[in-house]
Formats: C-alpha cells, sequence, structure tokens
C-alpha cells in the first residue's frame, strides 16, 4: 500500500524503507537470538510465551483481514489445545500428529460455526462468537471423562518430534520461535498473492467485491477457518509447554487479550500480531505488582489507538513518513 | 523499532537488580488467592507467614548455622486459578528464587505447581484440601491445617447423633476441592447412619442458588452441609435458604468462614449454624495469636491463619536444626521428624502414614461450635479419634 | 414434594429471574439501537450502580428507594460524560467502538478494583421474609425488586411514547437519517441514549446489591445474560428484550430445578446459536 507514493518522491525517498530494514533485520535477529543465550528461564519463558502469542494473534488478524471480529478466539486455541492433549494422551498419538489433530478440530468447529454465522452481520458475528466461547467453556467443564473437568488435565509430556524431546526451555523456545516465524512468513505470503488481495477487498467493502464477482461469504469462510486452525495449532503447543490445561486457561480473558494485542499491534498489518504480542506480552510479568494500573494503561491505551491510530502501532511509521512527502 | 531493545534493557535491569537482593536475606515466596472467592482464606495464611517473620526477625533475623538471615514475604495472587498459580510458581521459582512457599489456597492450584516445585526442591505448605496433594512421591508438599478428610466423620458422627439428622442436602462448586469433598462427606455421612441425598454442583462464580436449593429442599432434607464452598458463597447460600423459608439445620464441617457468612447472611439467618472451628479462643497460645493478628492487621482473622503461622513456624525450626536455608532436602527431613511443637493451635506433629502414605498431615485439635448471636460457641472438642 | 408444586416454584423463581435480566437487557439493546455499539462496558456500569446504592445506604445511610434513584442519576450524567469524551468518535463505527467499549470496561473495572479492592462486600438486606401465594414461597427482597423493576419499566414506557425526547430516541432508534432530516439533534440524542442504557443497567445493579454481594466482578454474569437476551430478543428491540429476558428467566429455572445447572446452561447457549441460525434478527428485531 505505501509503495505508490514513495516513488513519487524520487531516489531519496525510495532508499527510506530499505535503510530503516537494513537496521531492522539484524536487529529483528538479535533480539529473536537472545533468548537462547540467557540464562534466567524466567525469560525465556516470557519469550516463549510472546512467539506463542505472536502465532495466536496471527490467525486473529487473518480473520480480521476480512473484515470479522472474532470474539471466541481464545475457545479455538483451547479446542486445538485440549485435541492434542486428548489424542496425544489418551490415543498415545505422537506429538505431530496430536497437534495437526487439535488444529484440525479448531478448522472443523470454524467451518461449521463460520457457514452457519458468517452470513449475517460484523455484530452478530462478534456475539456468537462470544456465546461460542461461553458455550466451549460449559462443555469443557462438564466433560470430566474426556477433559478432566475443572481441574483440567495435568502432567502433559514435552513434545516430541522424531525423537528429539523439546523438554528445556532452550529447546522449545526454538520450536516456538520457528512457528512464529512461519506464522508471520505465512502472513506475507498472503498479502502478495491474489488471495491475500482478495481478503483485503472483503474487508474494504464487501459489496463492492461481491459485485466484482468475489464470493465474500466463502472468503471470510476460508480466512475464519484458517484463523482458527491457526490458533488451534499455538493451543497444542502451548499446551505441550506449560504441561497443564484447564477451561479457565481459554477463557474470556484470552479471546479479549488477543483483540487488544492486534488492534494495538495493527489490525491491517502483517507485523501487527508481532508488534501486539512483543509489547503486551512480557508487560504484565514484569509489572506483576501493579496489576491494576497496568489494565487501566492497556484500557486507555485501546481507546487512544482506535482514536489516533486507528490502524494500530504497525501504521506509525507510514504516518510519520507521510508528512514529509507531498507537503 | 525501539521497544524490543527496550524491553530486554528493562529486562536486563531487573534481573540485575534481583541477583543483588540475594544476601542474608531469606525469601518465602507467599503463592495465596488474594481476590475472589477464596480471599479470606488467603489473606490470613499471608499475614501468618508475615507474623512469624515478624516474630524472628524482632530476634535479629533467623539464627541458622551462626548466620542471621532476615526473613521476606513475597505475596503473590493466583486468583483461585490453576494456570495464574502456575505462571506464578515460574516467577517464585525461577526468578525470585524462593525455596519456601506458603500456598496455594485450592486443591486444583496445589496439583498444577507440584511438578515445578517437586522437581526444583521447593517446599510447599498447602492449604488445598485433596488428598492428592500429599503423598509419598511428594516429598516436598505439608500441609499445616486439618481437612475434611480428618475432621468430617468424628464431627458428623457428634452432629448426627445429637440432632436426629436422617436426610442431608449439600452443594458444591464444580471443581477439584468441591468433587474431593463430596466425595469425603457422601462417605462419612453415610458411616454415621445418615443419608447425603441430595447433592448440587455449580459453577464457582454463581451467586443465585435458589433453583438449586429449590430442588434440594423438594427432597425434605433435615439439614443442608455447606463445606466446600468458599466463605463468601457460604454466605449467600445461608441467606437464599432461609429466604426460601428452609428452616432445618444448617451445618458447616470444615473451611472456617463464620465471620464472612454473618456478614453476608446476617445474624439472624446465622442463628444456630453448626461449624467447624480449627480454634478455641480460650487457648492462651490462640488467644496471644488473635491478638498479634489484630494489633497488626486490624481485621479479624481467619481460622486457617494460626494453622499456617505454626506452619511457617516449623519451617524456621527445621531450618535451625537442619543448619542450612538452601539445602531443602536435608531441611525437609528435619521437618518431618519434628513433633510436640507448641505453637498458636496448642501442641502439633505430623501424621496422615495411613491415608496418604506420608507423615505430611499436621495433627490438631478441632472443635464444634454452634453459632449464637454472631458469635461461636464451642460445643464440642474434637480429636482424629471422636469429639465429644 | 409435589410436581406441581415444584414446577410453580420454578416458573415463579424463573419470572423473578428474568425481571432482573430484563432490566439489564433493556439498556443494553437501548445503547445498541441508538449509537449501534455493542456496549462492553454495560457490565461494569451495572457493578457500578451496586457500589453506588451499596456506599449511599451503608456509608451514607441514605434510605434504600432513594439511592437507588441517586444512583440511577449518578450514572446517567456518567454517561453522558463518557460518551461525549469517549465514544463521539465512534458514532456509528460498529467494529471501532465495541472495541472502544472494551477499553472503557477495562478502565472501569480496574479503578474500582484500586478503590474497592476485590473482597465482595455485602449489603444489609432491604426486607426480610417470605411471602407465601398458596404454597408457593417468594422471598420479599426479590419481590421488592421485581415491583421496583416494573416501575422503572413504566417510566421508561411513558418516557419513550410521551416525552418529545423519548420519541426523539425511539426515532433515531428507527431511522437514522430520516430522525436528522426532521432535525433531531444528535448532540444531544446520542449521549442521552448511552445515559439511560448505563442508568437502567446501574439501577438493575442497585436493585440486586442487597441480594448478592457486591464486588468489582459482579457485572460479568448478569452481562453475558444480557448479550443472550439481546441476541433472542432482537438487536435494538426494548420488546424484544422484555420478552427475551422473561423466557430465559423461566427457561433458566425450570432447567435448573429439573436438570442439573451445568446441562441447564449448555443447553441454553446451545439453543440461542440454533436461534441465530434460524431467525438472526431476533424474535422481534427488524431483519437487516
Amino acid at each position: 500500500m505505501p509503495a505508490p507514493s514513495a516513488s513519487l518522491g524520487g531516489a531519496s525517498t525510495d532508499r527510506r524503507p530499505r535503510r530503516a530494514a537494513r537496521i531492522l533485520w539484524p536487529l529483528g535477529l538479535a533480539v529473536a537470538a537472545a533468548p537462547f543465550f540467557m540464562a534466567s528461564p524466567f525469560y525465556v519463558h516470557l519469550a516463549i510465551l510472546t512467539c506463542l502469542n505472536v502465532v495466536i494473534v496471527s490467525g486473529l488478524s487473518l480473520i480480521a483481514r476480512t473484515g470479522q471480529l472474532s470474539f471466541g478466539h481464545g475457545a479455538f486455541v483451547g479446542l486445538g489445545a485440549y485435541g492434542a492433549v486428548v489424542t496425544g494422551m489418551h490415543l498415545g498419538w505422537p506429538f505431530w500428529l496430536a497437534a495437526l489433530t487439535g488444529a484440525a478440530i479448531a478448522c472443523l468447529c470454524a467451518l461449521v460455526l463460520g457457514w452457519v454465522i458468517l452470513r449475517l452481520r460484523g455484530v452478530y458475528f462478534v456475539l456468537v462468537t462470544f456465546a461460542f466461547a461461553e458455550l466451549v467453556r460449559l462443555v469443557l467443564l462438564d466433560w470430566p471423562g474426556i477433559t478432566g473437568g475443572a481441574n483440567g488435565i495435568t502432567g502433559i509430556p514435552a513434545a516430541e518430534l522424531f525423537g528429539f524431546a523439546f523438554d528445556t526451555r532452550h529447546r522449545f523456545y526454538g520450536l516456538a520461535l520457528f512457528c512464529a516465524i512461519a506464522a508471520l512468513a505465512f502472513g506475507l505470503r498472503l498479502s502478495r498473492v491474489p488471495a491475500g488481495h482478495a481478503f483485503d477487498a472483503v474487508e474494504q467493502n464487501a459489496a463492492l467485491a461481491e459485485a466484482s464477482g468475489l464470493n465474500v461469504h466463502r472468503i471470510q469462510v476460508r480466512a475464519f477457518v484458517i484463523g482458527c486452525g491457526i490458533a488451534g495449532f499455538a493451543g497444542a503447543l502451548l499446551a505441550h509447554y506449560v504441561g497443564f490445561v484447564s477451561p479457565e486457561s481459554f477463557n474470556l480473558s484470552l479471546s479479549i487479550s488477543a483483540i487488544v494485542m492486534l488492534v494495538i499491534g495493527g489490525r491491517h498489518s502483517v507485523w501487527g500480531p508481532l508488534i501486539g504480542a512483543l509489547i503486551l506480552t512480557p508487560l504484565p510479568e514484569l509489572f506483576r505488582a501493579a496489576v491494576n494500573t497496568q489494565h487501566i494503561f492497556y484500557g486507555a491505551a485501546l481507546i487512544l489507538i482506535l482514536r489516533f491510530l486507528p490502524d494500530g502501532l504497525a501504521s506509525l511509521p507510514a504516518r510519520l513518513r507521510r508528512p514529509r512527502e507531498g507537503g | 523499532m525501539k521497544i524490543p531493545l527496550l524491553a530486554a534493557g528493562l529486562g536486563l535491569a531487573l534481573a540485575a537488580t534481583t541477583v543483588h537482593a540475594q544476601q542474608d536475606t531469606l525469601r518465602i515466596g507467599a503463592l495465596v488467592t488474594l481476590s475472589g472467592a477464596g480471599a479470606a482464606w488467603g489473606q490470613g495464611m499471608q499475614h501468618a507467614a508475615e507474623l512469624a517473620a515478624d516474630d524472628v526477625n524482632a530476634e535479629g533475623g533467623l539464627e541458622v548455622a551462626g548466620k542471621r538471615y532476615k526473613v521476606e514475604v513475597i505475596p503473590y495472587d493466583d486468583k483461585y486459578q490453576a494456570n495464574e498459580a502456575v505462571t506464578v510458581a515460574n516467577r517464585l521459582v525461577f526468578e525470585d528464587k524462593v525455596k519456601y512457599i506458603i500456598g496455594p489456597v485450592g486443591s486444583a492450584p496445589v496439583l498444577a505447581i507440584q511438578p515445578i516445585t517437586e522437581k526444583n526442591g521447593v517446599i510447599v505448605m498447602t492449604l488445598g484440601f485433596t488428598p492428592k496433594a500429599l503423598g509419598p512421591d511428594k516429598p516436598y508438599t505439608f500441609r499445616p491445617n486439618v481437612t475434611t478428610a480428618e475432621v468430617s466423620q468424628p464431627q458428623i458422627d457428634w452432629v448426627v447423633a445429637t440432632r436426629s439428622i436422617k436426610k442431608v442436602g449439600a452443594l458444591f462448586p464444580n471443581d477439584e476441592t468441591g468433587q474431593a469433598i463430596a466425595k469425603d462427606l457422601q462417605a462419612a455421612y453415610g458411616k454415621a447412619g445418615a443419608d447425603l441425598a441430595a447433592t448440587e454442583f455449580f459453577e464457582r462464580d454463581r451467586v443465585d442458588f435458589v433453583p438449586l436449593l429449590t430442588r434440594i429442599m423438594a427432597k425434605r432434607v433435615d439439614a443442608i452441609e455447606l463445606d466446600g464452598n468458599s466463605p463468601a458463597t457460604a454466605g449467600l447460600l445461608v441467606k437464599q435458604a432461609r429466604e426460601l423459608g428452609f428452616d432445618g439445620t444448617i451445618i458447616r464441617t470444615g473451611g472456617p468462614a463464620t465471620q464472612d457468612i454473618i456478614n453476608v447472611a446476617g445474624k439472624e439467618a446465622a442463628e444456630g449454624l453448626l461449624v467447624h472451628t480449627p480454634i478455641d479462643p480460650s487457648l492462651p497460645s490462640t488467644a496471644a495469636y488473635i491478638e498479634k493478628y489484630d494489633k497488626k492487621y486490624k481485621r479479624a482473622m481467619n481460622g486457617f491463619s494460626p494453622s499456617f503461622y505454626d506452619g511457617t513456624h516449623l519451617l524456621f525450626e527445621a531450618m535451625r536444626r537442619a543448619g542450612t536455608v538452601d539445602d531443602t532436602d536435608r531441611v525437609r527431613q528435619e521437618l518431618e521428624k519434628i513433633s510436640g511443637h507448641k505453637g498458636a493451635l496448642g501442641e502439633v506433629s505430623w501424621t496422615g502414614k495411613d491415608r496418604y502414605g506420608a507423615d505430611h498431615q499436621l495433627d490438631a485439635p478441632f472443635y464444634v461450635a454452634e453459632v449464637k448471636d454472631g458469635k461461636e460457641v464451642i460445643r464440642a472438642r474434637c480429636t482424629s479419634g471422636g469429639c465429644k | 414434594m409435589d410436581f406441581l408444586l415444584l414446577l410453580g416454584q420454578a416458573l415463579v423463581n424463573g419470572l423473578v429471574v428474568g425481571m432482573l435480566y430484563l432490566l439489564m437487557a433493556v439498556g443494553f439493546t437501548l445503547v445498541f439501537g441508538v449509537m449501534r455499539v455493542v456496549n462492553f462496558a454495560h457490565a461494569e456500569f451495572y457493578m457500578l450502580g451496586a457500589f453506588g446504592a451499596f456506599l449511599l445506604v451503608t456509608r451514607l445511610e441514605v434510605p434504600f428507594l432513594a439511592s437507588v434513584l441517586i444512583t440511577f442519576a449518578l450514572a446517567v450524567c456518567l454517561g453522558w460524560l463518557v460518551e461525549w469524551l469517549v465514544l463521539k468518535p465512534f458514532r456509528h463505527d460498529e467494529l471501532n467502538g465495541m472495541i472502544a467499549t472494551i477499553g472503557l470496561a477495562m478502565i472501569l473495572q480496574n479503578g474500582a478494583l484500586m478503590v474497592f479492592g476485590p473482597d465482595p462486600q455485602s449489603m444489609p438486606a432491604v426486607v426480610r421474609g417470605v411471602t407465601f401465594v398458596g404454597d408457593l414461597v417468594i422471598p420479599n427482597s426479590r419481590l421488592y425488586v421485581v415491583m421496583f423493576s416494573l416501575a422503572v419499566l413504566a417510566a421508561l414506557y411513558v418516557f419513550l411514547r410521551h416525552s418529545r425526547t423519548g420519541r426523539s430516541l425511539r426515532a433515531v432508534v428507527e431511522d437514522l437519517e430520516i430522525a436528522s432530516a426532521y432535525g433531531i439533534r444528535a448532540r444531544l440524542v446520542y449521549p442521552l441514549g448511552f445515559g439511560i442504557g448505563v442508568g437502567l443497567a446501574a439501577i438493575a445493579g442497585a436493585l440486586m446489591a442487597p441480594l448478592f454481594s457486591v464486588s468489582p466482578f459482579i457485572g460479568t454474569a448478569p452481562m453475558l445474560k444480557a448479550f443472550i437476551v439481546v441476541i433472542v430478543g432482537g438487536l435494538g428491540s426494548i420488546p424484544g428484550a422484555a420478552l427475551a429476558g422473561l423466557m430465559l428467566g423461566i427457561a433458566e429455572s425450570l432447567a435448573g430445578t429439573f436438570l442439573s445447572s451445568s446441562t441447564a446452561e449448555i443447553l441454553i447457549f446451545a439453543l440461542v446459536i440454533a436461534m441465530l441460525v434460524v431467525r438472526p434478527s431476533g424474535l422481534l428485531g427488524r431483519p437487516d
């Protein structure tokens, strides 16, 4: 999107994004690699959670890119987590199969729910995803035979791939980092192919998109299914890291955190999930003493960003650049 | 994109400060519920640890093997949720580097953190009622308060006999604690010759119990049992049951909550309530503790608090005898050997081998009291053998 | 207990609870109808209403009825202020407005946590005892709430039907463009609509404070019910909210009395989702 204006100013403005990139990429690499050298397990723990949040919010971002806001994202993370844990522990399936199954369960639920619900206007979709999330939580609570009920399931074994066990924090960080990068790469790729352009078209003006031949409903369902599948996969990872799942781990506050991260990071940018997760994951831990003040800041930040920077922090560079071009 | 740098810089700075604070301070974590249901218990536990710390700090610090340690209690709120407890345990064990934890309050939280604490040799003094919390495979977990398993049979025997109760109804939260207690009570009432005929499980946050109480009252029960519910919920149950016109006996076989029940339900509704209480205010040691608590915190003490005061002092004594604060394996072994300790509850020792496989349950006397005009009047004195 | 008696008792319990849901939902649907915003902060106004009544009664010893009215007035003013200061940029921006109310909810709830602490506090009962209708038992405190709710609803009805401001509000809900063409001033209508909507939530909170305890967390559960009621009744339809509120109360009470409480909840959610599939605009809402 910013490309057209950059070419107007000629060579000098053209170099700006490249110069920024030259600083950002090595910096990004350094930050990503840092946890491997950290001794304190707590900071590696934060890094892992951040990566998992990047994946979760990427899924949400995908859904948002077709103009729908899911208020039940946490439930799909939970479906993936429980799906992976139950098939892994009760059926003895290997981790990769169990995780994919978890994601598949999330996809299936999203398909059924989305097909029916995405016909409705945005507001209804929000309310239904909200109701669906509560329904999932109640079902998880009420099926102690399989889900362990309110107590959840403890003692989940570490993730294992072809004999290599991710049972130390540094190892798991490697896995989490890989998935986070994959999620971002997927988002990047999507914005360059026709399918991604179709998503954006639907978001900007659904009626126009429909008129120009795009099947809005099918596109939104596709985005919803993929987005929830990504969330489900993240859930499977989360479960095998924490070693414990309970219905309360995937309740409304997870869905709301994801939305807050997405909005503050940037709903329309591929980097939005990264920025949102990077800022909002470590903060609660670093400022655990001032929990309430913290949340007040988040609320205020949310409102301010919506008002003054609706495309989130990711749009900040573009916004700052714009005054210098074209007067 | 300075944000990641900023976060990393902040993180490093914090790491540096925590490393520095380790010298000659003994840090004890308080992983307790400070908000929502169960907060009364959590606060009681936190304050108990703090009072015990005050005791030794007043003497110049805890003296172990010739060195003096200032004791510091670090409290965190787990909101009675297992996943919060896991996050906090991570923080306490790996970031704050504590080796002793007071808490958690709930059964699900203690089970969730045990993989971390047992693996890292962190001694835990928990309130969690579930029998699964203690065992030969969990050498570092101890419980300083008596639970339903210890008190129910003697108390229920006494109550059923003296009040001629045949049919009992009960409501429990749908979680680990509630389910464990429901099972214990079912067995206990059965053995005493009564019948726990009506059991309802509800979601923890529920506040409207009228349909459930209607169902229970429809079965014509003589008494309603409140054990397993948080103090605030118990208050609501008493209030709503009396509002619906229930005039049978209301019993609470565990979990001290009388003050909260009276706050919520009012003195009139709470009149005649039969409650379990772990403390006898007429005992000099207990009276002294109550006074100490009142002086520092200016609010009523929760009945579980003295157990954790004694528990923390037992920890200190174990450290003294082991001659170390860092080698938790030796501390744990000394802790197990302590017997006849004179604490706020009276004289206490460890027990529990037959029930749990390990002597990590504190054995203390307890009492059945009747609430009269807003105060507990002790009607029977009990040990695990029986009540009189 | 006799089956008919149990059924009767369940119905009565359900009607009482239904009135409470109704009050909560009507305000919520009003806000949506006027401003097209799903107000996620509605729960916090309920909570603030409860605290308002609690403080007035216990600290300032104001009689209960007066406390409720004062709380209503304060809530309307607060709502007006909030709409004007915070929500104005988001009028008619459904998605962003909704997210903004999430931020608002976080601020209000955590503010309350900081001021009041997390522990539930209880308010002394307003009335004691029970009323017998034949063999059916109704706690007086709940009867009181029902009567008061009915009075509030009657007042709302009169306001919306017969006063000029009320009719402007209804016009805006019906059709904004035509209403503005007729000169109805958005500057007045929006803050008023929001204020009254959240004021109703505050009244619900104030009325229920003596029944249950008062803490910063009490808003979430009624909010969930309000969502359900409004979905089923139709977003923006006040009669729809009224009907659905009563239906939900009765359904919940019947299911809770005859089945287990958790099965009841699951059934209700499933029914709600089914309802949305079959008739998305709700019972009495307008299809669009």
